[in-house]
């Protein structure tokens, strides 16, 4: 992996998408990367390949404070070090056994993921609460367009604002790869349950118009 | 374009489930086509019409695109009588036909990916075993390997510390030697024979000879599709996908002295399909 | 009752699972599906003109679809299984029952080229899988707005067994589903479930048992 010019923060989870004891995979512009939260609720991000024999390690679990490896059971802290061996149970692991680990923030309801430690802190969107994530099979140019492009924030481009359901929503838009990209749907904390599904539907419909072709010429 | 790699034998297709119309496949990449003539007798040919060496064996059609050095190897265990011959059955696997047997090498993996089955925690421990490639026959060899198992076989009953031994006689084959429960003085024997189908992509053929009268058939290809199948789950997520032959991409321990000598062996022979040589 | 079955079958592995949840007995036929295609063979046909597995038989009663047999054994031995508290639970039951019959025609034919040497259209079997994931997502995002984990109730009923396999089993057929949190959510807490049975492809939780280094150490 190798690290981009400027380190920044990309969402890759709602954190309640992610209980204390479990790691999911999520994908960060230098690679995939396992994300984990142990029993006492810290979480941690690392890169998705077990220093052993590559097996990703999002396909691991967890127990305690630690992430341990689905193939063949090493263990890794939270500081990436390699704490376990259960094939040489005796032996005390050299320190030189390290997993890459990443800055993380946990912010507002989301779970945020830096290749390195970025300047400045993710953005802040405390007068909302994450809804879901989804995946959409469209550019993030294609999303703006059929939110319609003048609403998204010009200051950070970090965001657009859609509005889902006659409600008014901010999507936070990350790309995974030239053609996917992940949107991250935020509501206003006191929607009903009912507006909420509404919403959620609603976004469904949006992934549907940004996936249909579109109309010539508007295609990035 | 040529590479030493091409001028091994590799399984190409089952002989009891070879017919007439026959079945397009790949090797090393190249497109092949194996089949029965109307005399009933295997050919394999290349898109331009040529025709490869074949042999028939351990229930498999093998070829090569080029020129073996010598014949196929036997497993001389195979062919004492009283021993069921299984043919498992092809799978496909998304991954490096060079990853796929270093992972049949491998005991440790056994608590974590063939729980209560073939290892089970706290009986985790790989004791120290004997590796080396022999000289005269060419071939990577593990003797002496020790395991905790809870069921080691269809027939077994019971946990049982199972004794291993693992030959690698060609690039993409290897052969394992496990205490045999109702013949303690035999080995059973068990092999994964492995089609390249590019470097990323393998048709995998587990075939068997074992002693055991009691279990049905079915039961025991059951039972070698569910631990390849178990095993399926892990190589198609190993990344990179191709097996680092570089040290320093990955790190080894005791337990992997296997894999160490079989990386060493492949790299000393440049057999380098599916391989990845450089650290990226 | 007699489970004509196949290890690496998903759909006779729902079978087994609701037994194993339900303290069911089932006397297991192996089927050699393959390589050996023992499900097309006469003594198979004859109980299942159709050649597929599962098969349940029980005395005189032959049922040849995973969600009937799966019906037939929640009905005999554990009946809050049927989810049929209410006639929305009940609806919401067969509605599911019928979707898991989506997974399997398109994520389970996708498996079968991707793994045992199958025939389709492998691109359309894996975009229409990937439509009913999608649905099943949204599905389980408003079940969570709802409080409940589950696709018909605040427990699991039939319906959770009838569209656990095939979804767990995507990426058997070159189908990610790193994109459904919730999917990831529910199959977890599916997985979890007192006298949960695995099958290749769906390991156990690990997490749920102790660390033997971990105690040994302190
Ligand atoms: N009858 C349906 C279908 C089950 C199904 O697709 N079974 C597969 C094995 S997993 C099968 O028998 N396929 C027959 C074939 O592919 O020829 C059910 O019980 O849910
Ligand atoms: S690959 Fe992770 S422990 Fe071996
Ligand atoms: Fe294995």
């Amino acid at each position: 992996m190798s690290m981009p010019a400027t380190a920044w923060w990309t969402p890759v989870a709602l954190s309640a998408d992610v209980p204390p004891r479990m790691v999911i995979p999520a994908t960060l512009p230098v690679g995939p990367i396992a994300v984990w939260r142990s029993q006492s609720g810290q979480v941690t991000a690392n890169h998705d390949r077990c220093p052993h024999r590559g097996m990703r390690l999002s396909h691991g679990f967890v127990r305690g404070e630690k992430l341990s490896c689905i193939y063949h059971g090493w263990s890794f802290g939270k500081e990436g070090g390699c704490t376990a061996i259960p094939a040489h149970p005796k032996v005390t692991p050299p320190a030189s056994i390290h997993c890459g680990v990443m800055p993380t923030v946990e912010q507002d309801g989301l779970i945020w993921v830096a290749s390195a430690q970025p300047d400045t802190a993710p953005p802040v969107f405390d007068q909302y609460q994450p809804l879901r994530m989804l995946n959409f099979c469209a550019c993030i140019d294609r999303i703006k367009t059929v939110c319609d492009a003048s609403s998204r924030d010009p200051a950070t481009d970090t965001y657009v604002t859609a509005t889902l359901a006659g409600f008014v929503t901010r999507l936070i838009v990350t790309p995974l790869n030239e053609t996917e990209t992940n949107v991250f749907i935020l509501v206003s904390p006191d929607l009903s349950t009912d507006q909420k599904i509404a919403i959620s539907r609603a976004a469904e419909v949006l992934r549907n118009l940004c996936e249909r072709p579109s109309p010539e010429g508007q295609q990035t | 374009m040529s590479f030493p790699m091409q001028d091994e034998w590799y399984p190409v297709a089952m002989l009891s489930d070879l017919h007439r119309q026959g079945r397009d496949t790949l090797l090393l990449g190249q497109p092949i086509h194996a089949a029965r003539d109307p005399n009933g007798i295997p050919i394999v040919t290349t898109q331009n019409g040529q025709h490869l060496v074949t042999i028939e064996r351990f229930g498999h059609l093998w070829t090569s695109l080029g020129t073996p050095r010598k014949d196929l190897f036997s497993i001389p265990e195979a062919d004492q009588p009283g021993r069921t011959l299984v043919d498992v059955g092809v799978v496909r696997v998304k991954c490096s036909p060079l990853r796929a047997v270093e992972n049949f090498l491998d005991i440790a993996h056994f608590p974590f990916v063939h729980t209560d089955i073939l290892g089970a925690e706290p009986h985790t421990e790989v004791e120290n075993y004997q590796v080396e490639i022999r000289e005269d026959s060419d071939e990577v060899w593990a003797t002496k390997v020790k395991f905790f198992q809870p069921q080691a076989a269809k027939s077994a009953e019971g946990g049982i510390t199972t004794d291993y031994m693992y030959r690698v006689p060609l690039p993409t084959c290897s052969v394992l030697y496990k205490t045999c429960p109702p013949r303690p003085a035999e080995w059973d024997v068990i092999c994964l024979f492995v089609q390249p189908l590019t470097e990323e992509l393998c048709d995998v053929w587990p075939w068997m000879a074992l002693f055991d009268d009691e279990t049905p058939l079915t039961d025991m290809i059951h039972f070698q599709q569910l631990i390849f199948l178990q095993d399926r789950s892990i190589l198609e997520n190993q990344l990179p996908r191709r097996l680092p032959l570089d040290p320093g991409m990955e790190v080894p321990t005791r337990a992997d002295m296997t894999s160490v000598a079989y990386r060493r062996w492949l790299k000393r022979h440049n057999f380098t399909y599916g391989a990845q040589l450089v650290a990226k | 009752m007699k489970l004509y079955d196949y290890v690496l079958s998903p759909s006779c592995y729902k079978v087994r699972l609701l037994a194993a949840l339900t303290d069911t007995t089932l006397t297991l036929r192996p089927v050699d599906f393959h390589p050996g295609k023992e499900h097309q063979s006469p003594e198979l046909l004859t109980l299942n003109p159709a050649g597929s597995i599962p098969i349940l038989e029980d005395g005189l009663l032959v049922l040849t679809e995973s969600s009937a047999i799966l019906t037939f054994i929640a009905a005999q031995n554990a009946p809050q299984w049927l989810g049929q508290d209410t006639p929305q639970m009940a609806a919401y039951v067969q509605q599911w029952l019928s979707f898991s019959h989506r997974l399997t025609t398109t994520l389970g034919s996708a498996r079968l080229i991707e793994m045992l040497h199958g025939h389709g259209d492998l691109a359309a079997l894996q975009h229409q899988g990937i439509a009913a994931l999608r649905e099943l997502e949204a599905a389980l995002v408003q079940q969570h707005m709802k409080g409940a984990t589950y696709l018909a109730a605040d427990r699991m009923t039939i319906a959770d067994i009838a569209c656990f396999p095939y979804a767990a089993l995507a990426p058997d057929g070159s189908v990610s589903l790193d994109p459904y949190p919730k999917i990831r959510l529910w199959m977890r807490a599916i997985r979890a479930q007192p006298g949960f049975i695995e099958m290749p492809g769906i390991h156990r939780l690990h997490e749920l048992s102790n660390d033997p280094l971990e105690t040994t150490n302190q």
